[in-house]
């Protein structure tokens, strides 16, 4: 079958999508869906703070702003905050994250083009997780631009752009910290792909001191500007400690909320200390075990986001199953794919209608949404572990009859 | 259980990967050779599940789960005054109905009644226009604000100007109107009351309560044409519909499913049984399904399906009558959740949150009347009075089998679960086994008997170009069912039966898909690929909806889950016959008089899913079955 050109897709997928933004009223029904934007995402808590801001009144005194400073800046003085030209960026940030996906296939594949380029941009534009929280004008999707757009430029080794772009990310977003160790081995090696042949790490890791200094000096001067846009550091507690200490229990498709609404309260600190420190240990086995492929380690860390973040969107796992079209050489290898997609079916279905039933119809409750977020949590952990066996896999070749592999 | 253990156990040497491996494979050959004794297995145990549901031993309805609501602990001062002021208001509404008066005209005198009790009334108009026929009217309403808070909730007291008997034919619900004006003058010499009260009289059938349901809450419809509200108070917790058709009742009927499949809670339900009971002393039956076990001669629409020669020694067991009672009342509620249109005016009420059923008074020659409708009426509304807050503990999934005995969502959900955990391992093993080929022995001679078996691929993409094209044809199909030409011509439906009947054998004529069945050693076929993922797809449709709408979904059960995975036939004759057997299936309800206007109807006036789920995924999934049989 020929695949048409990217540009085609990628015309046709964005005037839809601008139709759809701009158009429809759809804004209008999915801008409060809890399942597409979390509090640390919204785009009404965003125009809140932008309000606030603009008369005088810090915005991060109150509990409901959790944003950035690097957006209240942006957006109260750069941009206009209007619904209609957020469509349009929203739309312009997702065709620039679709834009750097085709980009680091190409970066991976060392090539300038391919057949299956349109395919790549498709499976970024047409991604429902990832349409969805862009439609409802979440911040997430700028997020994710950013993740793809430092991730580029490491693939491309332009290490002063990634750096940048990762640090404004890890402003925007705390927990995207853990995906900065296979970036900066992404940079010092290449993007190209080594799971068929596992060799230890050959980049050089005497720049990597340097490399570790200029993100430190980029996320400094950020704080910087930060601390001056709001004048103290008022902002910390709300945009990085709200990641750290769930201050704001609004139901969203991750796994935290439902604990800490259950949690006894002398047992909230220490269960804080656990989930996130447990995001922390994926970092280090995940990067010496692919250490041969830093662009794969990223991946499979971009999951372990998707699953276990706080203030998880629906575009963080979203983020994730976009990634796999970079790897079509892991296909061969995955165990239960049609598995995955059918719990992915299941959990699509069962999120809306278990929101729908505990808040709007009243019938159900909060277990019912809770039990929904886990079968989309088991969605994306088969995703998850299926990608990494078959990532694993693929360097031991060809199955043979009557042989099976085995870990020891 | 020792010998069960003793297989799977690891021999004391031996390498431990090894045992380990054989383990596993002696597991996973343990399951996918019996694969097929478990997928029936699953579907005899579902199938057998929903036909035992009448008689699942079930809790009684006795219990009251919210502590407020004091059920029947009242003296009712409801006597034979008010009851004489209902036959003065009677009489003047049957004046009114002997004059052919107007909506206008009726509305107008509601009014004034309503002005005249002291109480702040109006009138609504309003005009439906759907491709199937338009409607209007005029409501008449009146509020009692609440003598003694702020009035924060309210309480609705309604009664359409036609009865539920015949689902708006034309019976008169005078009585019920008599008895709600009736109440109004009554409860306003009362100052307990708690909650604002209001009292509608809606035009119509269901058309006229859905225009001021609209209204009063902010919600427009396109196809709706209504006067805003003059008087509006605050949140509605409950509404109680009082349908009373008939010159005197012998039962309370309740009815109480909602649009698209939803229940109000069980509390209020269990109340006013224990309400009719004890201060009404009115028996309580479900619907009108009066429980005639004494009487073998009446057992209702299920007796009478059994030849006569079998009808007396069968239905002499009182298992039998005891099972075609409850039969009987699950098989009525299934057919109103499932058509999701609900099973009268109290239906609109359930999208608002307000939990609301309809009391209905069975039409007889006695023993009961107005003295009785309103003492249990009164004693009803006291117990709504009650309330702390709305109802809430999760008592809105069960299923009623008798006014006594209900079941919980545990007893009734598994039957339609299994069907589809059934159908999902049999999707999945069609996949798996289309993953695999035989290759032809050319192996040497020692190895003749071995089959060798190599993997192959399975043309996922065009599988799910097929899939997402006969969803686009449903869309198509929902469109033009709601246009007026066709919605409104039985011919026409089933022109458009018959033309998308013959799209599969278009599709297969098409060469890409031709080729893409050959050479089956390394690709499987469309077909296969087809039937694994739309089993899998429409057991995921049933899964999902048996939580929304259990009786829709046992219904996709029954006629999607066997049909879709028995093995298309080999024969060229058989196919055909498999072909409009399908076809049939998929688009026989086109063909059904009156149906397709029921569902636009119910769809453009009230918002009920049937008809797009039809369209949009019961014929699509039913028509790619129909494309695996061209295709085989």
């Amino acid at each position: 079958m020929q695949t048409p050109s990217s540009s085609a897709v990628a015309v046709g997928l964005v005037a839809s999508r601008l139709l759809l933004a701009t158009a429809t009223s759809a804004t209008d029904y999915l801008i409060h869906d809890h399942q597409l934007s979390s509090p640390l995402t919204s785009f009404r808590n965003l125009q809140e703070g932008i309000y606030l801001f603009n008369h005088g009144i810090n915005p991060y005194s109150g509990g409901v702003f959790r944003h950035s400073p690097l957006y209240l800046s942006l957006f109260a003085t750069v941009l206009p905050s209007s619904k209609t030209f957020a469509s349009i960026l929203w739309t312009f940030c997702d065709v620039v994250g679709a834009w750097a996906l085709v980009k680091i296939w190409h970066a991976r594949q060392n090539v300038s083009s391919t057949p299956r380029d349109g395919l790549i941009a498709a499976s970024y534009l047409l991604n429902p997780y990832l349409v969805l929280p862009s439609l409802a004008l979440s911040t997430s999707s700028l997020e994710n631009t950013l993740t793809l757009l430092s991730v580029m430029f490491a693939a491309q080794g332009r290490a002063s752009a990634a750096l940048l772009l990762m640090a404004v990310q890890f402003h925007l977003s705390l927990s995207t910290l853990i995906l900065i160790p296979p970036l900066l081995m992404l940079l010092i090696s290449t993007p190209a792909s080594s799971l068929a042949l596992p060799k230890p790490f050959t980049g050089s890791t005497n720049r990597l001191p340097a490399l570790i200094i200029e993100f430190t000096a980029y996320a400094l001067g950020l704080t910087a500007a930060s601390t001056l846009v709001c004048n103290g550091f008022s902002w910390v507690p709300q945009t990085w400690g709200a990641t750290l200490t769930l201050p704001d229990l609004t139901p969203n498709p991750g796994l935290w909320w439902y604990f800490f609404t259950e949690m006894f309260d002398h047992f909230r600190d220490f269960f804080l200390m656990v989930f996130s420190v447990h995001l922390l240990i994926y970092v280090a086995p995940v990067c010496v075990k692919f250490q041969y492929d830093p662009l794969f380690a990223t991946f499979v860390l971009a999951g372990v986001l998707g699953i276990f973040k706080a203030y998880p969107t629906l575009s963080d796992p979203g983020l994730f199953i976009s990634m796999i079209s970079l790897f079509p050489e892991i296909y061969p290898h995955l165990r239960h794919p049609l598995v995955t997609a059918l719990l992915h079916l299941h959990a699509a279905l069962l999120l809306p209608l278990f929101h729908q039933l505990w808040l709007m119809q009243g019938t159900g409750n909060a277990n019912f949404f809770y039990a929904s977020t886990l079968v989309f949590a088991c969605g994306n952990g088969a995703a998850l572990i299926d990608c990494v066996r078959a990532g694993l896999r693929l360097a031991i070749g060809k199955e043979v009859e009557g042989m099976v592999v085995i870990q020891e | 259980m020792d010998r069960l253990l003793a297989k799977f156990r690891a021999p004391k040497t031996g390498n431990p990967h090894l045992v380990r491996i054989q383990r596993r494979d002696k597991i996973i050959a343990l399951v996918t050779a019996r694969l097929r004794l478990i997928v029936a297995l699953l579907f005899i145990a579902g199938y057998a599940w929903m036909l035992i549901l009448p008689t699942i031993p079930t809790e009684t309805t006795d219990k009251i789960d919210e502590n407020a609501l004091l059920p029947a602990q009242i003296n009712t001062q409801w006597n034979w005054d008010e009851v004489h002021a209902a036959d003065r208001y009677l009489d003047q509404l049957e004046h009114l109905r002997d004059t052919n008066a107007s909506s206008a005209e009726r509305a107008l005198y509601l009014q004034t009644e309503f002005l005249k009790l002291g109480l702040d009334a109006s009138t609504q108009s309003y005009t439906f226009s759907t491709v199937v026929g338009d409607s209007t009217g005029v409501n008449a309403y009146a509020l009692l604000a609440a003598p003694r808070t702020p009035g924060a909730e309210a309480i609705i007291i309604s009664a359409s100007w036609q009865s539920r008997t015949g689902e708006g034919d034309g019976t008169l619900n005078l009585r019920g109107v008599a008895t709600v004006l009736s109440m109004a003058s009554f409860v306003r010499r009362y100052s307990h009351w708690a909650k604002d009260l209001v009292f509608v009289v809606s035009d119509g059938y269901l058309d006229g309560m859905q225009a001021w349901l609209s209204a009063y809450h902010g919600v427009s419809q396109p196809n709706l044409l209504a006067d805003n509200l003059d008087i509006a108070t605050s949140v509605v917790w409950v509404a109680l519909n009082v349908d009373y058709p008939g010159h005197s009742f012998s039962h309370l009927g309740i009815f109480h499913e909602g649009l698209n499949g939803r229940l109000p809670n069980q509390d209020l339900l269990r109340s006013f049984r224990r309400i009719s009971r004890q201060t009404g002393g009115s028996p309580v039956i479900l619907y009108d399904h009066i429980d005639n076990r004494d009487n073998h001669k009446s057992l209702g629409m299920l007796g009478s399906m059994l030849p006569s020669w079998l009808q007396t020694p069968i239905l002499s067991i009182p298992q039998v009558r005891k099972y075609i009672y409850h039969a009987s009342n699950v098989l009525q509620h299934a057919n109103y959740q499932a058509r999701g249109i609900g099973s009268g005016t109290h239906a609109l009420f359930h999208k608002y949150r307000i939990d609301a059923f309809t009391m209905y008074a069975l039409p007889a020659t006695g023993p009961h009347g107005f003295h009785t409708l309103g003492k249990v009426l009164e004693s009803t509304l006291r117990t709504a009075n009650n309330m702390l807050e709305r109802l809430h503990a999760s008592l809105f999934f069960y299923m009623l089998t008798s006014s006594d005995f209900s079941l919980k969502i545990g007893m009734f959900l598994p039957s339609v679960i299994c069907v589809s955990v059934a159908m999902m391992f049999h999707g999945l093993g069609i996949w798996t086994s289309a993953g695999w080929t035989q290759i032809a022995a050319t192996a040497t001679e020692l190895e003749k008997s071995k089959i060798v078996v190599a993997r192959r691929i399975r043309p996922t993409l065009p599988v799910l170009a097929i899939m997402a094209m006969t969803h686009a044809v449903g869309a198509v199909l929902f469109y033009l069912v709601n246009t007026s030409a066709i919605a409104t011509s039985s011919f026409r439906q089933v022109l458009v039966g018959l033309v998308i009947a013959t799209l599969p054998m278009v599709l297969s004529a098409n060469p890409k898909v031709a080729s893409a069945q050959q050479d089956e050693d390394t690709q499987a076929t469309v077909a296969v690929t087809l039937k694994a993922l739309n089993i899998c797809l429409a057991s995921t449709v049933i899964s999902i909806l048996s939580v929304l709408n259990f009786s829709l979904a046992a219904s996709l059960a029954v006629l999607l889950g066997v049909t879709l995975c028995i093995p298309i036939p080999s024969g060229s004759s058989a196919k055909w016959v498999a072909y409009v057997a399908y076809s049939a299936l998929g688009l026989g309800w086109l063909a059904i008089p009156g149906e397709v206007e029921r569902m636009v109807w119910g769809w453009q006036m009230l918002g009920v899913w049937t008809c797009p789920i039809v369209c949009m995924i019961y014929t699509p999934l039913v028509l790619q079955a129909v494309i695996v049989c061209k295709l085989t």
